[in-house]
């Protein structure tokens, strides 16, 4: 193994060791969770109201993730910059991210314009019904958005767990769009916070906060 | 071999910079090498050093010229951030290539 190799690895058990508080997991769990409420079609349509509560819960959500990671992580963890290889690969990321979104806005537009129906033609709508085929092609592009972008960024955030996590919110993003049934975002978002509580306990327990304010030399 | 050679290369050995050859500030160098930089608790955690044994490696690699000590406070506690100065960096690379010289040299 060359020296090169060990360095790459020792860096990289670095940058992975920021994942280990499993807040991330539980960030991205929670969010899933919240789609039970946010993806949700009540029989009424959408208010403002509802619009204002979607708001509210993902602000809470991605506020209770950087407290964590502020007033818990860091102080137990310390804080790192990483090198310039890091951010290479996360303006890589947002150029992919970019070319992602784009291709995903076309497939909109195209689907929006009819392509859909030219593609599968009426013989899958006489089967399945226009409506339901209205919802399945939603709830494809729907999954086919938050999935692979998210297997994106777990790539070049080398993030491991992430692969299993895209794969759970493209699931939930999926069913709970096609059956609008809040129960299958609460379990897949279980599957995925419930490894993120395990990795924090373990974390809280492995790192405990300093003790006094000794000074660091 | 012969006996010149041999005693070369042995003096070689001598010449490695022995303050980044003791195994803890070694790990210290080659960790703020892939880094641009960390704190002090972030490096004791990865390290595995206590307080003050990393304290101790610290202090010598500062005085070496080696890393860059930038102190401030967080709130009431003290924070204390590293990161490895050109001289430190090119002391690394120098090390790494010479012990890779060194070692790549050596009968199996």
């Amino acid at each position: 193994m060359s020296n090169t190799l060990d360095l790459k690895q020792l860096e990289r058990k670095a940058f992975r060791s920021t994942y280990q508080d499993g807040l991330w997991d539980i960030y991205l769990g929670g969010i899933v969770v919240a789609m039970a409420i946010t993806l949700y079609r009540p029989a009424g349509g959408y208010t403002p109201n509802n619009i204002l509560i979607m708001l509210l819960i993902y602000t809470i959500i991605g506020g209770l993730f950087w407290a964590g990671k502020k007033f818990i992580t860091v102080p137990r963890m310390g804080q790192v910059r990483f090198g310039p290889a890091r951010k290479r690969r996360a303006k890589i990321l947002a150029i992919v991210l970019g070319i992602i979104v784009a291709l995903q806005a076309l497939f909109v537009l195209l689907t929006v314009g009819g392509w859909l129906r030219s593609v599968f033609g009426d013989n899958l709508i006489g089967f399945i019904g226009e409506e339901n085929l209205g919802r399945l092609s939603v709830a494809a592009v729907g999954s086919l958005f938050v999935g692979p972008s998210f297997l994106v960024i777990a790539y070049f955030t080398d993030f491991p767990r992430g692969y299993y996590i895209s794969l759970m919110m493209a699931l939930a993003v999926f069913l709970m769009i096609l059956i609008n049934n809040p129960i299958y975002p609460l379990v897949l978002g279980a599957l995925i916070i419930l490894p993120g509580v395990v990795l924090f306990i373990k974390f809280l327990k492995k790192y405990p906060l300093p003790r006094g304010e000794r000074s660091n030399d | 071999m012969t006996e010149p050679e041999s005693s070369q290369s042995a003096a070689k050995f001598i010449e490695v910079d022995r303050l980044i050859h003791e195994p803890a500030r070694l790990a210290v160098m080659a960790l703020l090498y892939v880094l641009e930089s960390a704190d002090f608790t972030f490096l004791m955690n990865q390290m595995g050093l206590s307080w003050g044994n990393l304290s101790t490696h610290l202090t010598r690699l500062e005085e070496a010229g080696y890393i860059e000590v930038e102190k401030s406070f967080k709130g009431k506690r003290p924070n204390t951030h590293l990161r490895l100065t050109p001289a430190g960096r090119q002391a690394f690379q120098d090390y790494r290539d010479s012990m890779t010289r060194m070692l790549d040299n050596l009968p199996r």
